[in-house]
């Protein structure tokens, strides 16, 4: 099979794929008052296509192994194609929207989950007079700030050390 | 055939070798057929083995020491012949991911690479921070850690002078580093897939718009950004990235040196890291949703901090498919310094394509070197 054979290929999944986006429009737009759409009904044409047009590509085809590598072409093609239609979809304001709210609303959820398990979790060490996560790390922050002062009195000596060196310097320099 | 059964079609299919075998295949047609079984074989011993006995990967080997120490944060030094003086401080991102990336494995390794071009190569490793950190900011990262650690590299390596590679978030920070201290001997800055202009800076920039993303209410739940919401987030940006991985892996999967790559970079990819709070918090603010860097607003540790006020030679590489930082808004960078030698290359690939894999072998490392080489 040639890249032309490959292009046929990706050009019927796109042609395919557009059907499908119609698709789903129709039944997206369709008012609620019609009766609820049918999921069979509409798959079961894609399913029929793609069936379809698998059978008459290897029909066409010699069966050697290149049909892999045109298999695999056209898997990469598909993902690839798939992925511009979701990043597409992905950058409009409504996805960020929606992705804020539904954010916004796991974090509604999270933060008395988090405090209540913290609260567990901190009475259960408590009784077995084991320190707890706030606890040590509390210990920690305090370590952290024992090294920021460690180091502002090693930049005071290191500075302290230059002058000296400098005066040291200037006074062997001056004649007796 | 038009109206074959699916099912009829997949039996010739798979009964076509010994069809083709009885009717007499042309002999090469055969040795492709033994050379796809032979593959096959070998696929399902490596897979078997992944699943089975996975090994390990020695990630990180090119030699090191640790030169300094600041809470989590560490300085290394990757010796090197030295043949140019001027020694790298390369400063990746903070958060997100681990910087063995930078020396994945040997023969693959970016840091093995500039040494042997001759480059000391110092490392800042950020670290992996936990939640006593939480109150680190990003101004602590730029004002504190930064400038310790390019001083220690430069009294380490016993030079005046300084060459900074910012690779992703790595470049902003630097930048910010840089913008704010003028007087800091640097000589050449690089900037790999660093964002700049975040007001082009693609999906990221647009979720975490501040109608939509409020960061204050992140922070002030969580504490921390957690590593598992950093991955859903990077995992969202691309969601078909998976299955064109693991289409690739079963593709190579009878290749022992693609498994073995293939297994150090899902490793790393794999290994998220946590946002310290108050970082997150002012890094989305800041750069994401207020843009003060590229608008020459930030101000950070009472300076303000000016692209236009670095004057040395500036290099700058885009990823044409980087769709974390994408070409335009890294570009942006050119415009906005004040050097007069500067340089933009936009590379195929993406994000990580800079970085790690042939690609970056190829095209992105003998570029940088080469760039450098010249100004050291």
């Amino acid at each position: 099979m040639t890249d032309a054979a490959s292009q046929q290929l990706f050009e019927l999944w796109k042609r395919q794929f557009d059907e499908g986006v119609q698709a789903w429009s129709r039944l997206v737009s369709t008012s609620p008052a019609t009766a609820p759409p049918d999921p069979a009904a509409f798959w079961k044409p894609i399913l029929e296509q793609t069936t379809q047009a698998w059978a008459r590509t290897f029909a066409q085809t010699p069966v050697t192994p290149d049909l892999l590598g045109q298999w695999k072409q056209f898997l990469d093609q598909s993902i690839d194609a798939w992925s511009r239609v979701l990043g597409q979809v992905m950058a409009t304001d409504a996805f960020a929207q929606q992705l804020g709210r539904t954010l916004d609303q796991w974090l509604v959820a999270a933060a008395p989950a988090k405090k209540a398990a913290e609260q567990a979790v901190d009475g259960v060490l408590q009784s077995l007079n084991v320190a707890s996560r706030s606890q040590l790390t509390a210990v920690a922050r305090q370590i952290v700030e024992l090294e920021d002062r460690i180091e502002g009195l090693e930049d005071r000596i290191a500075a302290v050390l230059k002058k000296l060196d400098e005066v040291a310097k200037a006074v062997t320099r001056q004649p007796a | 055939m038009g109206q074959e059964r699916f099912a009829d079609v997949v039996e010739r299919f798979a009964s076509g070798y010994a069809e083709a075998m009885a009717s007499g295949v042309s002999p090469e047609d055969l040795k492709q057929w033994q050379e796809e079984l032979e593959r096959n074989v070998k696929r399902m011993k490596n897979l078997s083995q992944m699943v089975t006995d996975p090994v390990a990967p020695k990630v990180g080997q090119t030699p090191r020491e640790e030169i300094y120490r600041k809470n989590k944060s560490r300085l290394y030094r990757y010796a090197s012949r030295r043949t140019h003086r001027t020694p790298l401080l390369f400063v990746p991102n903070l958060g997100i991911s681990r910087p063995y990336i930078f020396d994945l494995l040997p023969h693959g390794s970016f840091i093995e690479y500039m040494t042997e071009q001759g480059f000391d190569f110092y490392l800042l490793d950020w670290g992996v921070f936990g939640p006593e950190d939480n109150g680190l900011s990003l101004e602590d990262c730029v004002t504190r850690i930064l400038p310790r650690m390019a001083a220690k590299a430069l009294e380490t390596a016993e030079v005046d002078e300084i060459s900074v590679l910012g690779y992703c978030m790595g470049a902003p920070l630097s930048l910010s580093f840089l913008g704010s201290r003028p007087e800091f001997p640097v000589k050449n800055f690089i900037d790999m897939a660093g964002p700049v202009d975040f007001s082009r800076v693609g999906l990221f920039g647009l979720w975490l718009d501040k109608k939509y993303f409020n960061a204050d209410r992140f922070v002030d739940t969580l504490g921390a950004i957690p590593a598992d919401l950093i991955k859903a987030g990077f995992k969202l940006i691309k969601p078909t990235m998976d299955l064109s991985t693991n289409l690739n892996l079963w593709w190579n999967l009878w290749n022992d040196k693609y498994v073995e790559g293939f297994t150090a970079l899902n490793k790393w990819a794999n290994e998220y890291v946590a946002f310290p709070g108050e970082f997150f918090r002012q890094w989305v603010r800041d750069f994401y949703q207020e843009n003060l860097l590229f608008r020459d607003r930030l101000v950070l540790g009472g300076r303000p901090v000016h692209l236009g006020a670095i004057r040395c030679p500036v290099f700058v590489v885009g990823a044409k498919e980087d769709y974390i930082a994408p070409p335009a808004c890294v570009r942006a960078l050119i415009d906005a310094v004040g050097s007069r030698d500067k340089e933009y290359v936009e590379l195929p690939g993406g994000h990580i394509s800079l970085i790690a894999g042939r690609g970056a072998a190829v095209h992105c490392w003998p570029k940088v070197a080469g760039w450098l080489a010249s100004r050291s």
